[in-house]
């Protein structure tokens, strides 16, 4: 046909070398301070403040934040919050989607009195600044053998990543129809087995979405693991600042390092669950 | 499994009722104490506004709404208290709830599979072949037209052979031209496979030609049942009459005088339109209806009533003469017919047959008869 467009190629205007430039212009802007924390990471103690480009890299620091081998930050126990990490925000994912999928999945499909009100609550966390509750609750850790445990931290992560589940879930479950799952109860399933057979499974992709998201909250969460843990269940966020200077120097390269170190399991959690982000497995389900 | 169609069996709904009670709101009725007699192999239509209980009445019948008060009897068998899935029914739902991951043959399957049925496949092949469809069993719904959606949604209710088959709003997705086909292709099928069926619609063209018999529903009450011919050449109220009929019937304000043995009813100033109707005082402030269809010109020794054209709208097949009577509020329309034109301006005097001139009560709705 004399009108068609190939594809991947356009016509070049100056409105579209402008939009391209801006965007360049943006990614560069954007994607400087990982750049800069990469070129840090691989400078050795005695170029970390220096600001070339040009310099002998080395891999010593990654080995050095893992094994604290080589400086002064004998309290840092690097690896193991990283374990702790894993297992604290781990943790809270599991619970907000063990107790968050089906409260997702009554807010989405029925009303009740104070449904909204329950929903808006359950937002409400996540209104407060976490500042105004972590003294009361650091008072409260003391006193129940929470503090610096693994149990403490899910129990204040789920606070966290619940709200995010159960928004993000209910409004999956609210585009799915309802007549899905009422065909399999007059086919003879059970209220139970339809939830589990029929809705559960179009809602995947919404699974995966809202555990990434609920995963990188808590990951990424600061306040909660400084004031309620000590050396035992601390995150990652906490032992990373240790490298500035506890111990009286500042490293920032170690810094960079370790920071570098702690971005990795978001990013590789988010590869193995991208092919079930993958929307439009149940469209088509209602609209005809 | 029987291989044959089931035994069609008898729908009763004896003071069928429901009310939602939503605590510092008043309790709604949605549906008011409903009763209906369907024989088996019947295809009936529930007909109705939106909100008038109609779907809240087929889900209670499918179980997938409780029943309030009353009893949903399928065959001799009480059924109310039954889930769903023993309940024997197969329904079309207006979405169509198609699985979209699975393809047409596990769509059909899937219900078979709940049950641990065997021979699924054959089943499946079977119910495919008698709908015609079995080019379309390993499509995804996704690349279906809402016309084949519709029939594999009827594929899936009938696959199991059910007592009664309950349709919601099974021609709403369609555009004009598929809603005729699938109207007659499921009326053939109805016939052919004799389910005893309820149809669920807004739409009254569906109701009076798909349903053998038709329940007029408004505000959780069941306004008339019977045959479509019942419904319209005999409207129970001005609600039924307003409801059904296209276009609409008009409906206006009169007063009974009887003349003689004679009943007519005076309209605007200068006319009056004779009734059948027996049963009214002289004097008594009525509505009346007169359907477009039965209006027509009067003979010159008949009652009539004068009315001027406002406006014409010829169809070929039929025209539409918008007209005013003097002293009568709003418009009167009148339907001619084939090679009939009437102009604007023209001087008419409007006459019907006496048992089409029908008496409604001023304040109840109620017939006169």
């Amino acid at each position: 046909m004399a009108t068609e467009i190939k594809p991947g190629r356009k016509r070049l205007t100056l409105g579209s070398v402008g939009a391209d430039l801006l965007l360049v212009f943006w990614f560069v802007f954007s994607l400087f301070p990982i750049a800069w924390m990469v070129l840090l990471a691989l400078k050795t103690d005695t170029e970390q403040t220096t600001t070339y480009f040009a310099f002998s890299p080395t891999f010593d620091n990654f080995g050095t934040v893992m094994s604290q081998r080589g400086t002064d930050l004998t309290s840092v126990d690097f690896a193991g919050a990283l374990v702790s990490s894993v297992l604290n925000c781990g943790g809270a994912v599991l619970v907000s989607l063990l107790i968050g999928i089906p409260a997702a999945y009554a807010a989405g499909r029925w009303k009740y009195r104070g449904s909204e009100d329950l929903m808006f609550q359950m937002l409400s966390f996540r209104f407060a600044p976490e500042l105004m509750v972590v003294v009361p609750l650091f008072v409260i850790y003391n006193q129940t053998g929470l503090f610096d445990t693994t149990y403490g931290m899910i129990w204040v992560l789920q606070l966290v990543t619940m709200p995010l589940v159960v928004w993000i879930l209910r409004s999956y479950f609210q585009d799915l129809s309802a007549e899905l799952e009422q065909a399999a109860l007059l086919d003879g399933y059970t209220r139970r087995r339809a939830f589990v057979m029929v809705a559960l499974p179009l809602v995947r992709p919404g699974i995966a979405a809202a555990a990434l998201l609920a995963f990188i909250f808590a990951w990424n969460n600061y306040v909660f693991p400084l004031i309620l843990t000590d050396s035992n269940a601390t995150t990652v966020t906490v032992a990373v600042t240790k490298f500035l200077g506890g111990g009286g120097q500042a490293y920032y390269n170690l810094t960079a390092a370790a920071a570098l170190i702690g971005a990795l399991p978001p990013l590789l959690l988010a590869l193995t669950i991208q092919r079930y982000l993958v929307r439009g497995l149940s469209f088509g389900a209602v609209k005809a | 499994m029987t291989t044959t169609t089931a035994e069609p069996a008898s729908l009763t709904l004896e003071n069928l009722r429901k009310t939602y009670v939503a605590r510092g709101r008043e309790p709604f009725e949605a549906v008011k104490g409903m009763d209906l007699k369907i024989r088996p192999g019947e295809l009936i239509a529930l007909l109705g506004p939106s909100g008038c209980g109609k779907t809240t009445t087929l889900r209670m019948i499918a179980g997938l709404e409780t029943v309030t008060a009353g009893n949903i009897k399928i065959g001799d068998r009480v059924v109310q208290d039954l889930p769903p899935g023993k309940r024997d029914i197969g329904v079309g739902f207006e979405s169509y709830a198609l699985y979209p991951p699975l393809s047409v043959r596990e769509n059909l399957a899937y219900g078979l599979k709940a049950r641990g049925v065997k021979g699924a496949r054959e089943m499946v092949g079977r119910i495919a072949e008698r709908l015609e469809m079995t080019e379309l069993l390993e499509l995804r719904p996704a690349s279906l037209s809402s016309g084949q959606k519709q029939r594999v949604a009827l594929a899936r209710a009938l696959i199991r052979n059910p007592r009664v088959l309950l349709l919601d709003e099974p021609l709403s997705h369609l555009d004009a031209a598929q809603r005729q086909r699938v109207r007659r292709e499921l009326k053939v099928l109805q016939r052919e496979f004799g389910y005893t069926t309820i149809v669920v619609t807004h739409d009254q063209l569906e109701a009076l030609s798909l349903a053998d018999r038709m329940a007029v529903m408004n505000a959780g009450v069941v306004e008339q049942f019977g045959t479509p011919d019942e419904i319209y050449d005999n409207p129970a109220n001005v609600f039924v009459a307003d409801f059904v009929g296209e276009p609409k019937i008009n409906l206006f304000e009169g007063t009974v005088e009887r003349r003689g043995g004679d009943v007519h009813v005076r309209v605007g100033r200068e006319g009056t339109l004779r009734t059948a109707v027996g049963d009214a005082d002289d004097g008594r402030p009525v509505t009346v209806g007169l359907r477009p269809q039965d209006a027509r010109p009067a003979a010159d020794d008949e009652a009539g009533v004068p009315a001027e054209v406002a406006v014409y709208e010829d169809f070929m097949e039929f025209g539409l003469a918008t007209v005013e009577v003097a002293g009568v509020d709003g418009r009167i329309v009148v339907q001619t017919p084939h090679g009939v034109h009437w102009r604007r301006g023209d001087i008419r005097r409007i006459a019907a047959r006496p048992d089409r001139v029908y008496l409604f009560d001023t304040d109840s709705g109620g017939r006169i008869r």
